[in-house]
C-alpha cells in the first residue's frame, strides 16, 4: 500500500511539474527577450470569455504547482525523509536543495508573480503606467523560475538517483 | 537595468552556474556532514 501511494504521488509529481513548468517554458519560448509592455499587447479585457480564458489559463499552472509541491513534500513525508531533506542532513541533501528551490518557486509564483500579473491581465484595474511596471516584475519573476528550475530538475534526478555525484 | 534574465540565454547560463554552485555545497554537505 505504501509503494502504491509513493507511487500515485511521484505519477501526480511530474504531471503537475510537467504542466507548472511546461507553462513557464512556453512564455520564454514566446518571448525569449524582454520588451517592455506595449498598449497593443494588452487583449480585449471587455470580452468575458477571453477574460475567462486567461483566467482558466493562469489558474491552470498556478495549482498545478501547488499539486506540484504537495505531492513532493507528500513523498518526503511518507519515506520519513522530509526533516533530514529540510534540515539537510547527510544524503538527504540533494533532494533537500529540491524540496527548498521549489517552495521559493511556488512562493514566487504566488506572491510575487501572482499580484502584479492580475494588474498585467486586467483582472484588478490600473493605469497603463502601473501595467508596464508591473509587466517588468511578473517577467523577471517568471524567469528567476525559469532559471530556478535548472538546479531543481538537476536535484529532483539527483536525489534518487545520483548516488555516483556525491561519493 | 538590464540582467541575466532579460535574454533566454542568460537565463539558462545562469541556471547552470547557480546548479554548479549548489551541486559543490551540496557535495560538501554530504562529504563532510
Amino acid at each position: 500500500m505504501e509503494q502504491a501511494i509513493d507511487f500515485l504521488l511521484r505519477w501526480v509529481h511530474f504531471f503537475g511539474g510537467i504542466v507548472w513548468i511546461g507553462h513557464n517554458y512556453a512564455s520564454v519560448v514566446q518571448r525569449p527577450s524582454f520588451r517592455p509592455l506595449r498598449p497593443e499587447d494588452l487583449g480585449d479585457e471587455q470580452s468575458p470569455a477571453y477574460m475567462a480564458l486567461l483566467g482558466r489559463e493562469h489558474g491552470t499552472f498556478r495549482y498545478a504547482a501547488v499539486v506540484t509541491w504537495l505531492t513532493g513534500v507528500g513523498m518526503l513525508w511518507q519515506r520519513g525523509m522530509l526533516g533530514d531533506a529540510m534540515a539537510l542532513n547527510g544524503y538527504q541533501t540533494g533532494i533537500g536543495i529540491g524540496f527548498w528551490i521549489g517552495t521559493l518557486m511556488l512562493a514566487n509564483l504566488w506572491l510575487v508573480l501572482w499580484p502584479h500579473q492580475k494588474k498585467v491581465l486586467g483582472f484588478v484595474a490600473a493605469p497603463l503606467e502601473e501595467r508596464v511596471r508591473c509587466a517588468r516584475i511578473t517577467f523577471l519573476s517568471s524567469r528567476v523560475n525559469t532559471m530556478l528550475s535548472i538546479p531543481l530538475l538537476f536535484f529532483m534526478a539527483a536525489g534518487p538517483h545520483g548516488a555516483a555525484l556525491f561519493a | 537595468m538590464k540582467t541575466p534574465f532579460d535574454t533566454a540565454g542568460g537565463t539558462i547560463a545562469l541556471g547552470l552556474a547557480v546548479t554548479l554552485a549548489l551541486y559543490l555545497l551540496a557535495r560538501c554537505l554530504v562529504l563532510g556532514g
